[in-house]
């Protein structure tokens, strides 16, 4: 049971609702999830977490799925279901 | 693909958790720290043969300490071997990237022996300093948002199982989805030409 309301995208700033946007194109998905929610509720952690996600997160030297693996590898050791 | 993934991570945890709980010396670290426990010298013919072999496989001048410590049982360092190369060979994965995987589940478990073994073997099969630059970055977030989701206990946005259909109570409930993990997962090059080679390195976003 989440302990906290997840924030709905409608009560974002205008530009973290561009954002999340941008993160349903980034994930090919058509709904905002639920953690870019909770890191922009807060704007001043959010805003510049996500662009050191998204950097992180490109195609490097590593490919964007071989770090995928590497997020699934550090969930799993963390048991996070999430 | 997922089995492969599951394979590394749970074999890694093991040796990592064993030789670490055994304090057992560091690979390749000058790092002292005190042994628990006495390593075989002396171990049977079956046992020898399968440590040659492990050694070679790693390319090192004597098997993993944490596999001497298994030869104390040749039966269980066989099976447990067998199931830990063939856990790490290549596959639909290819073995460098799986002693990415590897380091990255050895530094989250905080496994000294671990992080000391997989950086080296990454290394060993080519990862370069700016692919290791990407390996870190992405495990510390992944650290990061996991502590979240947990702290906050957050309910997962999918149901895990293929086909991505949205978890209950997600925004989209009962709507199908393409999943952020399986969107782009294989390799982008084929198999043994990955870019995490010091040749592609090139490629990187203008790191040095």
């Amino acid at each position: 049971m989440e302990i906290v309301p997840v924030t709905e995208v409608s009560a974002l700033a205008p530009e973290d609702q561009k954002f999340c946007e941008a993160t349903k194109a980034w994930f090919r998905i058509d709904f905002v999830p639920k953690m870019s929610r909770v890191l922009l509720t807060v704007p001043e952690f959010g805003r510049p977490y996500g662009r050191a996600s998204r950097r992180a997160m490109s195609d490097g030297a590593l490919t964007r799925g071989q770090k995928e693996l590497i997020a699934a590898t550090v969930s799993a050791i963390n048991v996070c279901e999430y | 693909m997922w089995y492969e993934v599951a394979y590394v991570a749970g074999v890694t945890h093991a040796l990592d958790a064993v030789a670490d709980g055994l304090r057992l010396p560091l690979e390749f670290s000058a790092a002292s720290r005190p042994r628990l426990v006495t390593l075989p010298d002396d171990v049977g013919p079956e046992s020898q043969a399968l440590l040659a072999e492990i050694a070679t496989f790693y390319a090192m001048d004597r098997a993993p300490a944490v596999f001497r410590w298994m030869s104390r049982d040749a039966a269980f360092l066989q099976g447990y071997w067998g199931a830990t190369r063939a856990a790490f060979s290549d596959g639909i994965l290819d073995r460098r990237l799986k002693e990415i995987l590897a380091l990255a589940a050895s530094i989250t478990a905080k496994s000294d022996y671990g992080v000391d073994f997989h950086l080296r073997e990454a290394r060993r099969l080519g990862l370069t300093e700016p692919a290791l630059t990407e390996v870190v970055e992405v495990v510390q977030l992944f650290n990061t948002v996991t502590k979240i989701a947990d702290t906050l206990r957050l309910e997962p946005d999918f149901d895990p199982r293929p086909g991505g259909v949205h978890a209950p109570g997600s925004p989209s409930d009962g709507r199908r989805a393409r999943r952020p993990v399986s969107a782009s997962t294989r390799p982008q090059e084929p198999r043994g030409r990955q870019s995490t080679t010091p040749a592609a390195t090139g490629r990187a976003r203008g790191r040095s």
